[in-house]
């Protein structure tokens, strides 16, 4: 049963998801981060979805676990491509699209092969299965390719203050969901309470993007040194 | 040629990284699944309906002990 605080935190979230679309809009932001707009998009309407299917059906419904699982496996790949999105933007002045874009599709087959791989032995509901493993799966690729970004970012002496803004938000976003599941294994007595934070780091992601988008122009650039202090 | 093979290498290392860094999380796990989008309520996964024991897998009926394996 849910009580008013995972109501309150589902609908806090969902509006800051909708923020940031409406932010980047306004801010003429939207074409040129499309792809983190549509994830965020997307999440809005897979949280009515979900919305719909748990007011139907209820939370341990067989209807309700399959549209949470399969809709948060699409989301997954989404945010994967938002990522590699990311990327693009950081080595623009490399012009390696086409290097980033088989770069890209060569990792998202490599995980879904692995994830396979893993799954296979498993003769009944192989599929949802799989679509669990995957998004698993793609949640780690992508938090390896955040920290390998944030490295980039600070190597490459990234000026771009709502480009720094939104990649270090996705790498605390990611950062967060890791320590809290790990955390939440160490200390299972308090599993409960560890349980509960999860939903409320869900907010982060869309509040620093939303953020990001309404605060930060695009012409806003940061001093490096401020970033990190590299040895010479 | 050799930036594809640069390109492939990376993906594969990343991979490997990202799946070790599951591996050393989920060891100790209890079999929950991490999730990160949306505040959603998180539902019990698929598999596992409802918090009642696990049965016995359906082939191996009663408790005898298990015999060798015929063709070894």
């Amino acid at each position: 049963m849910l009580g008013p605080y995972e109501y309150v935190i589902w609908v806090i979230c969902t509006l800051l998801e909708a923020s940031v679309v409406v932010c980047a809009l306004r801010k003429n932001a939207f074409g040129r981060y499309f792809l983190l707009n549509f994830y965020m998009a997307t999440s809005v309407v897979a949280s009515i979805g979900r919305y719909k299917f748990l007011h139907s059906f209820g939370l341990n419904s067989r209807e309700y676990i399959y549209f949470y699982y399969y809709s948060d496996a699409l989301l997954t790949v989404f945010l994967y491509f938002a990522l590699s999105s990311l990327y693009s933007h950081v080595f623009s002045e490399l012009k390696a699209d086409r290097y980033f874009r088989m770069g890209t599709i060569l990792l998202l087959s490599g995980t879904a092969l692995f994830s396979y791989g893993v799954v296979q032995q498993s003769s009944a509901k192989l599929v949802t299965h799989f679509v669990v493993e995957l998004s698993q799966n793609l949640y780690f690729v992508g938090l390896v390719l955040t920290y390998i970004l944030w490295a980039a970012v600070l190597k490459m002496r990234e000026t771009r203050t709502r480009l720094i803004q939104l990649v270090l938000s996705l790498g605390v976003y990611f950062s967060l969901f890791a320590a809290n599941y790990a955390v939440q294994n160490l200390y299972r007595t308090r599993g409960s309470f560890f349980e509960t934070l999860t939903p409320l780091f869900g907010c982060f992601l869309p509040m620093a993007w939303a953020y990001a988008f309404w605060r930060i122009p695009e012409s806003a650039r940061i001093v490096p040194s401020r970033l990190a202090v590299v040895p010479r | 040629m050799s930036r594809k093979l640069t390109v492939v290498l990376l993906a594969m290392l990343v991979l490997v990284g990202a799946m070790s860094l599951k591996t050393v999380v989920v060891t100790h796990g209890d079999g929950s699944v991490v999730m990160a989008n949306g505040g959603a309520p998180q539902p019990p996964i698929p598999w596992k309906n409802g918090g009642a024991p696990q049965p016995p897998i359906p082939w191996k009926n009663g408790g005898a002990p298990q015999p060798p394996i015929p063709w070894k």
